[in-house]
């Protein structure tokens, strides 16, 4: 950390060049690459080519959040809702394509509509919570951690009563299962894999090349000072909020392809783990500074961390101090770094 | 939209009161007994909701003294939180490790317990502990000023780190195995029964929030933590140490904690470490039902208690009436109704 800050110290001049934002993208990925050898060298076979691809592969969900919570953060608020509303689009993605009247069994019936409509209608559910939160925090300028607490309780309830707190996995037609475990020709990378590739370019460019992107970033600079020179805040801030849940929906969608099953208890603390990734990627919690590319690179990190515990074979038990402990030194790095920059 | 301050609830108030004087009056009354008619009201639902199987007061019914032992015994864990997180509240500030750090403590204590540590000892050890997890909060948000729902978030997967780690591996609570038992007085704080079939845990609930309501409207703690919540850097300007305040009011709610820690592994006589999961959503809910403004500023810790009575309501009245799924689309339910009551009610 302490030569870091020599490194970043004088005033050179390729790094005065660039925005504050990548310079913490950059300094996360310095981090990443030190993390990664320190990695490679203590754990046993860390830098098998198939390790470094599963880094990226099992955290294509956490990734997609990442985007939808990214954006919200940088306008100073929060999503806690996408976990809960992955579960709750996943169940009633299953329970909507379940087959009627089939079984005595009541988690096997489900409501025999079209695969199509089902996907359709589930998603509707998705958007409906991103409206909840968006309502309650433009309308009645609740703050937005308390909303979305309670919007993912309601939607992990809706889960859990749709399921009986259990899970749907009967009766279902083939084609539910296809998506999510499809892969791109013979190479082992998932479709998932490659929409969320496609969704990280798509928000890097609205976010640095659209008016939409850099409203995003005035609203969370000053939010007073945006609604003055003409930004609908609410307006926008209600966008970002279903942009957040329709992530959260195809996410759950996905998943419950994945392993051809709506289960109540699926994405338990992805909400942590999309904000653990996006302040990794140096987002501010006040607001008016993030990237997407930064939450990338967090979630990376998070990756070779947690992967690292594994292949030490600590207990699953460590992850919580893990992340808790990565974080708080992320943070600090930050600032640090920030702070050294700007004197 | 920050800062409703005492002055400006007052100002606002003026307004229509001007022209209607019975108004202002009214809407004060609303305001200041609202949650206790809820709380009424809720009480009354459950008890009529099964009139049709049971008897008024009669075995199984909601109110029949059996049930509300049950009820406030195994309500003692968020009493004993609701009124420091109230005062937390008041000064803006936020802690969403109070669940970690219950689970903790309730490792901790356990721990003590079955190594043989008598009940005095062990509850000043995890007093301390409590008072570790507190000032830990107060130094990441106040010394290094990390946004405390960033710090505490932090702090709640490192205790729950912590108490995980301490639980042996493939066990899944610290209780009693092979080689070494449970002390059975474990049971006796928060079970046996000292004065009108109600245990010890629950009248040092009580003590606790007495305490708080003192601190909160006699001493300057108190008016501190207000001036701090409506504006704080009016409070740092007139001289208030707001540092050492929000850092008193951290240890404060860890202190709470471990007592909420001690209360449910004694109540539980084992030492789960994810048994204050989901505390801090309570906590929340409670206070925000209790009408303490979410900018910070006023609130009262009586009313946040009876929040957390409606919680408990709730949750033990449900599950006589509804399968157990439902608990958490309930729970988030009150939640989005607390938000808006508090609105309402802030708004008027």
């Amino acid at each position: 950390m302490d030569d870091m800050a020599i490194a970043v110290k004088p005033k050179n001049t390729f790094l005065r060049g660039i925005s504050n934002e990548s310079f913490i993208s950059l300094f996360m990925i310095t981090v990443l690459i030190v993390l990664y050898g320190v990695a490679g060298a203590i754990v046993p076979n860390f830098f098998l080519p198939r390790n470094v691809l599963n880094l990226v592969m099992n955290y294509w969900f956490t990734i997609i959040l990442g985007i939808g919570v990214t954006f919200i953060m940088v306008t100073g608020n929060f999503d806690l809702s996408v976990g809960g509303n992955i579960a709750m689009t996943g169940v009633l993605s299953v329970y909507f394509c379940q087959a009627a009247g089939v079984s005595q069994n009541a988690l096997a019936n489900g409501l025999g509509l079209p695969y199509g409509v089902a996907l359709a209608l589930a998603m509707v559910c998705a958007l409906a919570i991103g409206g909840i939160n968006a309502f309650f925090v433009t309308k009645l300028k609740v703050p937005s951690i308390i909303v979305t607490l309670g919007t993912m309780m309601i939607a992990r309830g809706v889960a859990q009563v749709v399921t009986q707190g259990a899970q749907r996995n009967t009766s279902l037609p083939d084609i539910f299962g296809v998506v999510g475990n499809a892969s791109v020709g013979n190479t082992p990378i998932k479709i998932s894999v490659v929409i969320m590739a496609v969704l990280v370019v798509v928000a890097f460019v609205v976010e640095r090349k659209t008016v939409f992107g850099r409203r995003t970033y005035l609203i969370g600079a000053n939010r007073e000072a945006a609604r003055l020179s003409g930004v609908k805040v609410n307006r926008h801030l209600a966008y970002l909020y279903l942009t957040s849940a329709f992530l959260a929906g195809v996410t759950g969608i996905l998943l419950a392809s994945e392993f051809k099953a709506g289960v109540s208890g699926r994405a338990t603390g992805y909400e942590f783990d999309a904000l653990v990734i996006v302040l990794l990627g140096g987002t501010s919690i006040n607001g008016g500074f993030g990237s997407v590319l930064g939450t990338v690179v967090g979630a990376l990190v998070l990756g070779v961390v947690t992967s690292a515990a594994t292949g030490l074979l600590l207990s699953p038990d460590w992850q919580f101090l893990l992340k808790g402990i990565v974080t708080f030194l992320a943070i600090l790095a930050q600032r640090y770094a920030l702070d050294r920059r700007k004197s | 939209m920050k800062a409703r301050n005492a002055v400006g609830t007052v100002a606002v108030n003026a307004e229509p009161g001007y022209l209607d004087p019975y108004r202002n009056r009214w809407i004060a009354i609303v305001k200041a007994s609202y949650i206790y008619i809820v709380f009424l009201l809720i009480v009354l639902v459950f008890s009529v909701v099964k009139l049709d199987q049971v008897r008024f007061f009669g075995r199984g019914h909601f109110l029949s003294p059996v049930s509300i032992v049950n009820l406030l015994r195994s309500s003692v864990p968020i009493i004993t939180l609701a009124g420091s997180f109230t005062l937390l509240m008041i000064s803006e500030h936020i802690d969403l490790s109070v669940g970690s750090a219950m689970s903790l403590s309730a490792v901790i204590y356990a721990l003590l317990v079955r190594s043989g540590v008598s009940f005095l000892p062990a509850f000043l050890i995890t007093m301390v502990l409590g008072v570790l997890c507190g000032y830990v909060n107060g130094a990441l948000v106040m010394k290094l000023r990390i946004t405390p729902v960033i710090a505490t978030l932090v702090t709640l997967n490192v205790f729950k780190g912590i108490a995980l780690l301490i639980v042996p591996n493939r066990i899944s609570a610290i209780k009693s195995t092979d080689t070494i038992k449970m002390p059975l007085w474990i049971n006796d704080y928060a079970r046996k029964a000292v004065f009108l079939r109600l245990p010890a845990a629950f009248y040092v609930a009580i003590a606790v929030v007495v305490v708080l309501v003192i601190v909160q409207r006699k001493t300057i703690l108190g008016k501190y933590t207000a001036a701090m919540g409506g504006n704080r850097t009016a409070a740092e300007l007139s001289g208030i140490n707001t540092v050492r305040i929000g850092w008193i009011l951290y240890i404060i709610v860890g202190v709470s904690a471990a007592m909420a820690g001690i209360a449910r592994a004694s109540y539980m006589s084992l030492g789960d470490p994810l048994s204050g999961d989901g505390m801090e959503l309570d906590c929340i809910i409670a206070v925000l039902l209790g009408g303490t403004n979410f900018y910070g500023g006023e609130g009262s810790v009586e009313k946040s208690v009876i929040g957390a009575l409606i919680i408990v309501c709730v949750t033990v009245g449900l599950m006589t009436v509804v399968p157990p799924f439902w608990q958490m689309v309930a729970r988030g339910s009150v939640l989005i109704f607390a938000v808006t009551l508090n609105y309402l009610l802030a708004k008027d």
